[in-house]
């Protein structure tokens, strides 16, 4: 299972209580604190360039694939399973937008839909090793996602395709709303849908006591391996999305590029799990955490810091964030068993 | 006194004259070195003719590319091998997918199959294969690299020739194409690959014939490592144009990295103000030149550079003196010429085919 535990113990007195909370709430909100910090801080050194509407609305827009893909991996890790195949569909689905609009001529809205699902059908293979073969899902999605990379190259011929149809890029980055692209719209809307599903539906509770404890929502009743199924289709189907995206942001396709989403897109996903819900991968937390990592990296490059020191904040403020949130947990130990 | 005075003037003039970077006419300057990169490419013989078939019988040649997943290396490949059999000889590429023990493997193929020469083709740098290639060279092969030095580099001990590529001349033509872009005033972003060997020469080479042509513009460098290329090329750019307004032209010296600046130029609303140029010629980014989404391609043509590199490993074969740069004629293509690539366009399509009946006749073949 992947969850992150969060037990706190109760409180006895009144005063216990508060300070609890204040603790509780200063841990939901730490990152979006920092967020503001950083916004602050790099808007007092470039008030004129950094705090105009133009650059927030570039770091919104150009985001939105990644937080696409950031909540495609959420649903399945909060039923507690590993999808190590995301980036892969991601980049099989923008291939195949490539392929069939641009080389075979096909109109793009039937290319999306049979992008989308090929990206079902791949999740689909993913839960069939994992709850058929009982295999650990680390494994199947990694060899998955390995044999959907060869896949790809197979139909691009290792060639990167451009000339993808207009009405895709427009509708993605050209056309906007408030002078944002589209896109991010696209991946907040969807971050909504995924909050209400998990926190309002049935559906979704049963994803989250699953994560939490298999064998107890076993014992209660709850359909397991259906639940599992079902997050491993849909987030393959999510990961094609944001594949879509990926096809509309750049209006080309290459066989390799998106592949190095994979990383960032974790990264995302557990320094979300530390915000709103600390504990529990969440949907707001993974759009705040990715909008708090581009947010801090554009400063750093509008100041002029090397490529390098891109990764310094972002590996360093994933392992800060998180150990953090730990501490403030009285370093209780991370299940990820 | 008069006089001393006026001659004191003069002296100082003239001096101040001298301390000043900069050319007479910049701009006629920027206009020729571009003139001379339009013309269809005419075969130079790169060195003296040789019996290329009689030097080269029962020689094997085992070619290991940096990858076979990058279409570069296929074409150049696929180049390679149609100059070998024109000659004659035994020429084998090893497939790889970007992996150190996929090169390693090729090596020890090479050595236990008896080989005569070892190629690192098309980036694979000699350098990250230290002891297996002096494994080879004590097993009595030669050893040369294609494509992956610039003129301005020496190569390392341990290989024995290199196939170089004039980088440094693709620099000063995207450095002047800028400046004649942009009527003598370009503010330029620059986007390189260090960690590429021959990247450090080619962005020297812009910043240095900038400088030259316009010793006040401004131009800005942004250092992308190629496996980041596409998370960070997108957002250097964008951070780039937000905190200088006033850039009118991208130089990404790779092509490639063309589909990750456009996006960003689209999300800051820049494609009408910034122009971009680039260098490879690769296809696809071709067909976004033709789509008007790119201003121009410096194309380098494979079918000429598999011939040029034959032409160069042979040389190391049979021992004749090794030639100073791979013929490899550098080609604009812009809205003018780029229907010529082909439509959709290829590797090898718009640079005339003088290269063939020139390295036929080079070689004795004819």
């Amino acid at each position: 299972m992947t969850s992150l535990d969060m037990q706190t113990g109760k409180p006895s007195l009144s005063m216990r209580v508060s300070k609890l909370n204040w603790k509780t709430e200063g841990e939901r909100f730490a990152l979006v604190f920092s967020w503001l910090l950083l916004i602050v801080l790099f808007g007092a050194l470039m008030p004129d360039s950094f705090l105009s509407w133009r650059n927030f609305s570039t770091m919104f827009g150009s985001q939105a694939v990644l937080v696409v893909l950031t909540l495609a991996i959420v649903i399945p890790l909060t039923s507690g399973d590993f999808d190590l195949s995301g980036a892969s569909i991601l980049t099989m689905s923008s291939m195949i937008i490539a392929v069939l609009n641009v080389k075979l001529g096909w109109p793009i809205v039937p290319v999306l839909l049979i992008a989308l699902l090929t990206g079902a059908v791949i999740g689909a293979v993913n839960a069939f090793f994992v709850l058929y073969f009982r295999i650990h899902s680390l494994i199947v999605t990694l060899g998955v996602g390995t044999f959907v990379n060869g896949l790809i190259l197979w139909i691009s011929n290792s060639q990167t395709i451009s000339g993808v149809s207009m009405d895709l890029v427009e509708w993605v980055i050209i056309n906007r709303l408030f002078g944002i692209p589209l896109a991010f719209f696209y991946a907040v809307g969807l971050a909504v849908v995924l909050w209400y599903v998990m926190e309002f539906t049935i559906p979704g509770r049963k994803l989250l006591f699953v994560g939490r404890a298999r064998e107890v929502a076993r014992l209660n009743g709850i359909n397991v391996t259906r639940v599992r199924a079902t997050s491993f289709v849909v987030s393959g189907t999510v990961s094609a999305l944001a594949g879509l995206l990926y096809a509309g942001m750049t209006g080309s396709a290459d066989p390799l590029s998106g592949l190095n989403l994979l990383l960032p897109a974790f990264a995302a996903a557990f320094l979300g799990a530390t915000s709103i819900v600390p504990g529990r991968f969440n949907a707001f937390g993974s759009l705040i955490s990715v909008y708090f990592l581009v947010t801090g990296i554009t400063g750093l490059t509008m100041l002029g810091a090397n490529t390098y020191v891109q990764n310094l904040f972002y590996g360093g403020a994933l392992v800060i964030a998180v150990s953090l949130s730990q501490l403030v947990r009285n370093r209780q130990p991370q299940d990820f068993s | 006194m008069r006089s001393l005075i006026l001659r004191s003037f003069m002296t100082a003039t003239s001096l101040a004259c001298l301390a000043t970077p900069g050319l007479a006419d910049p701009m006629a300057d920027a206009q020729a070195i571009v003139a001379s990169h339009k013309d269809m490419p005419v075969f130079e013989a790169p060195g003296e003719p040789f019996d290329a078939k009689s030097c080269m019988a029962d020689k094997k040649v085992l070619s290991v590319p940096i990858s076979m997943t990058i279409p570069f290396n296929v074409e150049l490949q696929k180049a390679m091998a149609s100059a070998a059999e024109e000659v004659g000889f035994t020429y084998t590429t090893w497939d790889n997918q970007l992996k150190t023990d996929q090169w390693i493997q090729g090596i020890s193929q090479a050595i236990s199959q008896d080989y005569d020469v070892i190629d690192l083709a098309g980036g694979l740098n000699p350098e990250w294969l230290g002891p297996q290639l002096k494994e080879a060279r004590d097993a009595g092969l030669q050893i040369s690299a294609t494509h992956l030095y610039d003129v301005t580099q020496d190569q390392i001990d341990s290989i024995d020739s290199a196939g170089k590529i004039d980088y440094t001349a693709a620099g000063k033509l995207l450095a002047a194409w800028a400046f004649v872009e942009t009527e003598g005033k370009p503010n330029v972003l620059i986007i390189g690959s260090s960690d590429v060997l021959p990247s450090i020469p080619f962005v020297k080479a812009i910043q240095d014939q900038l400088t030259e042509l316009c010793p006040d513009c401004k131009q800005k460098h942004l250092d992308v490592p190629v496996s980041e290329w596409a998370t960070k090329i997108q957002s250097g750019t964008q951070s780039a144009l937000l905190a200088d307004s006033g850039i009118n032209y991208i130089l990404p010296i790779y092509d490639s990295m063309s589909q990750f600046v456009l996006p960003a130029l689209r999300i800051t609303g820049s494609e009408e103000a910034v122009g971009v140029a680039s260098f490879n010629g690769t296809p696809f980014v071709l067909d976004m030149l033709r789509e008007g989404q790119v201003d121009m391609d410096i194309g380098e043509s494979l079918g000429w550079a598999g011939y040029a590199a034959i032409d160069s490993i042979m040389r190391m074969v049979c021992d004749l003196p090794p030639v100073a740069k791979l013929n490899v004629p550098l080609l604009i293509f812009d809205e003018e010429n780029v229907e010529t690539a082909g439509v959709p366009a290829t590797f090898d399509d718009g640079y005339g085919d003088a290269h063939l009946e020139g390295f036929r006749t080079l070689w004795k073949l004819n």
